[in-house]
């Protein structure tokens, strides 16, 4: 009787723990219109920036562009790290994912150098990723940029950045927040 | 006595200087700001849905050719251009006259009566 007890109060003790630590993280959902399209987690210490669907208008040649929600997130204390969600509208496949991307990184990221295509599957998704590097404001960065293949036409396009200098320990919470996504269709 | 006000000023003057050292921790608090986040805002941009209506005259007929023949050579005019005279010397400049007065931009309003 006495083992019993002790096992079951491991046994609560270790749920305990593991349930501390998935709680830790925040999950947040990506809509479009109401519709919930993936989620992931937002590590712990890290500000979300959840922006919405809006119009912008360019000032030479006065056209107005859609622009999809941007979900951006960044750790509190250090704004040499962002990782950035979109789920551009109109773009159903990976290769239209990679066409969005084509027409994105320029502005993201000056001369950029892709060091690395890889296919491959998140959150039980097919998903390419590229990886490399470039500059930004006089300052290298490594980007990370994923397209991922979400039900029902739609992409999620991933772009992940750490500016050089920043701390290599985020990158674990880049990772946690890549484990943490899921497709909600 | 006056051990006690000492005492007293000093305990007073201790006070003091305490709360205000305590007060100057307790800054005003001002969460991260996103003043600079250069990032989120590329990402806003894309030129993806830009290139779409690019040739919004593409099925404009096609412009006519130019006519093959060459226009006519034009008339010779029938008089014919002077020939190049000797340059007419300069006639010497004319003195200036003396830099005149700006005018006053607005005459005092009482003028003082002049003495008499």
């Amino acid at each position: 009787m006495r083992i019993q007890f002790a096992s079951t109060l491991a046994v609560c003790a270790a749920l305990w723990l593991s349930g501390g630590t998935a709680s830790a993280d925040t999950p947040v959902t990506y809509t479009d219109n109401g519709r919930a399209l993936f989620s992931f987690s937002v590590p712990d210490y890290w500000a979300l920036r959840t922006g919405g669907p809006r119009e912008i208008e360019d000032t030479e040649l006065g056209d107005t562009r859609a622009v999809a929600r941007v979900m951006g997130l960044r750790p509190v204390t250090d704004d040499n790290v962002w990782i950035g969600f979109v789920s551009p509208s109109g773009v159903a496949s990976i290769d239209g994912g990679l066409r969005y991307l084509e027409d994105i990184d320029k502005f993201l990221v000056k001369d950029p150098t892709v060091s690395e295509t890889t296919s491959t599957r998140i959150g039980g998704l097919p998903a390419r990723i590229i990886r490399g590097t470039g500059n930004r404001d006089g300052r290298g960065v490594n980007f990370t940029a994923t397209v991922i293949d979400l039900p029902q036409d739609r992409v999620a396009v991933v772009v992940a950045i750490l500016r050089n200098g920043a701390d290599p320990a985020y990158v674990d919470d880049l990772n946690a927040v890549f484990a943490s996504f899921k497709s909600e269709q | 006595m006056t051990r006690k006000l000492i005492k007293r000023v000093t305990l007073a003057l201790g006070m003091g200087v305490a709360s205000l050292t305590l007060s100057a921790c307790d800054g005003v608090t001002v969460g991260v700001g996103y003043g600079y986040d250069p990032f989120y805002d590329s990402m806003l941009w894309n030129d993806y849905y830009h290139d779409v209506d690019v040739d919004i005259d593409i099925d404009r007929p096609d412009r006519p050719g130019r006519p093959g023949t060459r226009p006519p050579a034009r008339p010779v005019p029938p008089i014919a251009k002077p020939p190049n005279r000797p340059p007419v010397s300069r006639p010497p400049n004319r003195p200036r006259p003396p830099a005149a007065r700006p005018p006053a931009a607005r005459p005092p309003i009482h003028r003082p009566a002049g003495r008499r």
